[in-house]
């Protein structure tokens, strides 16, 4: 009997005025993000190939211990994901690197500093005075206009019958309510599923045809989540639209409230809370964080002022050696955690961000796409990861050595042999589905939660419902 | 006739559950916002004083003219709270010498504490007017006439003797009334949030640019009204024409604006183009530096020694600084002697002479650049800016969305007023300069003897352009916006005049 109240409900749908505006608008949405992606993903791989060599190059060519201790690895590059056309994740926002290189000058100390991992501060965005829009991408598509058209494919679909009297004729059949409502999200759903269908359909194929951009299995793996997230998300909507169907008494109150509750929770809840919210703890500015890091250095220098001056004997080796690794320890950890701030900050607006089903939808799209923040986090923990490996690394090698002093910080104390470029550990920015999935947990619980909540309450009024 | 008849649409209207919900969510939306955008506000305001102060203090510890970097600052615009533009996403600190003039692409972000935060929108009053008062217009409007022929009431009133225009009339009139409650109130909600705010000063400049952007959202939300009515009167049903509205919304408002900015790719910019531009502007600076050489072998003193063979302490410096992806190419000299030994004081009027030399040539040098490097930047970075401006205004948000920011004058003719203003103070501090004779004074490279004095130094200070120049700026958009409401009014009286009932 469901089978047969989704069939009519899906026939009334197909001969509808917004059946042909809907299959039209999603594919052509859907032909943009394809040609878009194809445009612009291949220059950013090479961009990021070609810059990912330039610092393996300039790395290679050290065979000093010294020389690899001193001025560390160089940028480290983040690899753009091959999913991005289904989460922008406004990467355009976030750097693409972090210069492992850095180390500090100007501060006249006499010493050469060892290299520390910077994080870049500004915006790379800023050269850029186009007008500041949404990027067409699967979040925009099924986040804004999937959720739209779920609304309007039932927004009348129990006050219309109402309405026109003809919901009395059905429930004067022998059928129970439950079935009427779920044969109606069905033909809902279906009807709204061909034309989302078609144009990721159409989507994939103009994509996977494409010589310039390859999609391994992993990538259609994740291609799958992100489906099945959309589904879910759409579950929502559509038990949304069906609960004030059903409680309101004409459609076109009933579309009144969809449309308002919509603008809210998907256009301004997540900017709006998320200022909020970010508005409650404020980090250190970047010239405050500059003033503590001349503090911090001059106090560091203070304590081994009496220590690392004078003549080369073996104990001011040994001083300067301990005072250019604590700088540098001490260095990193300072902008470690003024950059902890800032992910605090930002998690914390996230978190809040969660009572808007669109923010859900656009986190866990970003973190099966990986992109966005989620993954940036990635790309940092990746880099530390490798920072330390790197500096065990030159460890390793000096103990090896049993003519060295292993004093690292100084020429003088570490070991002269040359090393082999093949043997320094290499920067690899990975991505792993597994970790996505933890970071994408909660947002997929309380996606579910909505759903489950959501259906609850239309079954309840639509039990309750007189007609 | 007219007045009863704008009464009884008056009384519909108001009465309805959408008139409601539609007071509602404007206030919640406008006063939640204008809250967090003038928290935000005093925080850039609090980080310009910062760097003021800065600026001041980095100014009076540099002893000689030639170290006489001016850092520049420009304020946040207040009206950037009804739309922000670009006055967040373009930086707003820069400096200038004798020897540079800076562009927009030359300057460092104020007070930066987290751009991260970046990766969520920003809402400002006009976005949610721009989503908002469209989508209530449009639930207004598409019910006005086709509701009327539904339920017969239209055949009714047109058995009296009125004519369908002044029925038209009646009901564009007593729904933009309806619309204006909800519209008025938030701003005046908005402006009261403005008022209580102990740092944000308007002046009554500041008043007509808001009278300015006030206007140009009654005729955008009246746009969208008469989108709706030209819907309702060419459909029979209502379902029809709510359907057909919501999907003309969706378009306009939510894909057209962002699909059609990404899908037109910004016209490659030619490599060749910018390095040939690059090399000209290092002719420029070679070409001094081949004068420079030239003068130091001619001179009375043997050698190419710029120094002069001074006997100091302090420092002199000499550098070059190159980014080809903007076109930089700076060139700096200048010295800071502190004292110097009683041998190298016949040398001084040596050094004299070559700064007077030098140092002219310098400025005309870095005006010639400045020339090259505009002409050229203007091609790679504005003129897709420009041309997407062009293609957004074939949807009403993209004409409303410019007239506003022109009002409030953080478009980017508004910016680029403020490098203007630089470029002009550059001016007046070279005029300084000349006035106190620097370039061949003593105080141009050393500090031993006389104090540089920047005491009388003119301050820089940015006055946004006049309002009428705003005006002048959101004129075309506005003028758009009004045509566009008269041809959809005409459009409509064509339709309804020649519909059945």
């Amino acid at each position: 009997m469901i089978w047969h109240i989704a069939k009519r409900e899906l026939y009334d749908n197909l001969n509808n005025l917004r059946f042909v505006l809907a299959i039209m608008l999603l594919i052509g949405l859907m032909i943009t993000n394809a040609i878009v992606y194809l445009r612009e993903h291949p220059t950013r791989v090479q961009q990021y190939r070609s810059s990912a060599t330039e610092s393996l190059e300039v790395l290679k060519a050290r065979t000093d211990l010294y020389d690899i201790a001193l001025n560390g690895p160089g940028d480290l590059y983040k690899q753009p994901a091959s999913l991005r056309f289904c989460a922008d994740g406004g990467e355009s926002f976030l750097s693409e690197f972090v210069d492992g290189g850095y180390w500090m000058w100007g501060y006249g100390d006499g010493f050469r500093d060892f290299w520390l991992l910077n994080y870049p501060t500004s915006n790379p965005n800023l050269l850029n005075i186009r007008p500041d829009v949404t990027k067409v991408d699967w979040v925009f598509i099924f986040g804004y206009v999937l959720s739209l058209l779920a609304l309007l494919f039932t927004f009348d679909s129990v006050s219309g019958e109402r309405e026109r009297g003809t919901l009395r004729l059905m429930l004067a059949n022998s059928i129970p309510r439950h079935t009427v409502l779920f044969g109606k999200f069905l033909g809902a759903l279906i009807s709204l599923c061909i034309p989302t269908v078609i144009a990721i359909l159409i989507n994939l194929l103009v994509i996977s045809t494409s010589s310039a951009v390859h999609l391994n299995n992993e990538a259609w793996k994740r291609l799958g989540v992100i489906i099945a997230v959309a589904l879910v998300y759409i579950f929502l909507f559509l038990a949304l639209g069906l609960l004030v169907s059903a409680r309101v008494r004409r459609s076109s109150v009933s579309l009144v409230i969809l449309l308002l509750t919509w603008v809210i929770f998907v256009v301004f809840v997540p900017g709006t809370v998320a200022s909020i919210t970010s508005g409650l703890s404020s980090p250190i500015s970047s010239d405050e964080l500059r003033k503590r890091q001349n503090q911090l250095h001059n106090e560091i220098l203070e304590a081994y002022i009496d220590r690392t001056g004078g003549d080369e004997t073996p104990e001011r080796t040994l001083g300067r050696s301990e005072y250019i690794m604590k700088q540098m320890e001490q260095q990193e950890r300072l902008r470690r955690e003024h950059l902890d701030q800032q992910i605090t900050q930002v998690q914390q607006a996230r978190a809040v961000t969660r009572v808007s089903p669109a923010a859900i939808l656009q986190h866990s799209l970003e973190a099966f796409a990986g992109t966005g923040f989620a993954r940036h986090l990635q790309f940092l923990e990746n880099v530390q990861r490798y920072a330390r490996e790197y500096r065990e690394f030159v460890e390793n090698t000096d103990r090896s050595d049993p003519e060295s002093l292993h004093l690292i910080g100084v020429p003088e104390g570490m070991s002269k042999k040359p090393v082999s470029p093949e043997a320094i550990p290499k920067f690899e920015d990975t991505l792993s589905l597994g970790k996505d999935f933890n970071t994408a947990a909660i947002d997929l619980l309380l996606l579910t939660l909505f759903v489950i909540v959501l259906l609850s309450a239309a079954y309840l009024a639509f039990v309750r419902v007189e007609v | 006739m007219l007045l009863t008849l704008i009464r009884r649409e008056l009384l519909d209207n108001l009465m309805t559950f959408r008139f409601a919900a539609a007071v509602l969510i404007m206030l919640l939306l406008v006063v939640a916002n204008t809250a967090v955008l003038i928290k935000d506000y005093e925080r850039r305001l609090a980080a310009y004083n910062t760097a003021l102060k800065t600026h001041h203090q980095q100014l009076w510890e540099r002893k000689t003219y030639s170290g006489g970097k001016l850092d520049i600052a420009r304020p946040p615009n207040p009206l950037s709270i009804f739309n922000v533009g670009l006055d967040k996403q373009l930086e707003s600190e820069t400096w200038i010498s004798h020897s540079y003039v800076p562009t927009l692409w030359d300057a460092d972000m104020l007070g930066t504490t987290n751009p991260l935060l970046n990766l969520f929108s920003s809402i400002d009053i006009v976005f949610i007017f721009e989503i908002v008062l469209s989508l209530i217009a449009l639930i207004f409007a598409y019910d006005a006439l086709a509701g009327e022929r539904e339920r017969g009431t239209l055949r009714l009133v047109l058995t009296h003797s009125v004519s369908r225009g002044q029925i038209l009339l009646a009901k564009y009139i007593s729904a933009m009334i309806c619309l204006l409650v909800p519209l008025l109130m938030s701003l005046l909600l908005a402006m009261i949030l403005l008022m209580t705010s102990v740092t944000i000063s308007l002046s009554l400049g500041d008043f007509l640019r808001i009278g300015g952007i006030i206007f140009s959202s009654i005729s955008y939300l009246s746009v969208f009204y008469l989108i709706g009515m030209l819907i309702s009167a060419a459909t029979t049903r209502t379902g029809t024409a709510l359907m057909l509205a919501m999907f003309v919304w969706g378009f306009s408002v939510l894909v057209y604006p962002n699909v059609v900015i990404a899908a037109i790719a910004p016209p490659q910019t030619s490599q060749a183009g910018m390095v040939s531009t690059f090399n000209q502007i290092k002719q420029i600076w070679e070409e001094l530096d081949r004068e420079r050489k030239h003068f130091l072998a001619n001179d009375p003193v043997p050698g190419e020694d710029p120094s002069f063979g001074m006997v100091r302490s302090g420092f002199a410096y000499e550098y070059f600084y190159e980014d080809a992806s903007v076109l930089y190419y700076h060139y700096g000299a200048g010295a800071h002697v502190l004292e110097l030994n009683e041998e190298s004081e016949p040398q001084v009027p040596h050094a004299q002479d070559y700064y007077r030399f030098l140092v002219p040539r310098s400025v005309d040098a870095a005006e010639r650049t400045w020339l090259v490097r505009k002409t050229a930047l203007d091609t790679v970075f504005v003129q897709p800016a420009i041309v997407d401006r062009i293609l957004l205004r074939f949807s009403p948000v993209g004409m409303y969305d410019a007239a506003t920011q022109a009002w409030a004058g953080t478009d980017l003719s508004g910016l680029r007023d403020f490098f203007e203003a630089a470029r002009k103070y550059r001016r007046t501090v070279i005029d300084y300069y000349y006035d106190k004779n620097a370039f061949g004074s003593r105080q141009w490279f050393s500090a031993d003897k006389e104090m540089v004095d920047w005491d009388n130094l003119p301050r820089f200070s940015f006055q946004k352009s006049d309002a009428r120049i705003n005006a002048e700026r959101a004129l075309p958009d506005l003028l758009l916006l009004l045509i566009m409401n008269l041809l959809l009014f005409i459009v409509i009286l064509l339709v309804f005049q020649r519909s059945e009932v």
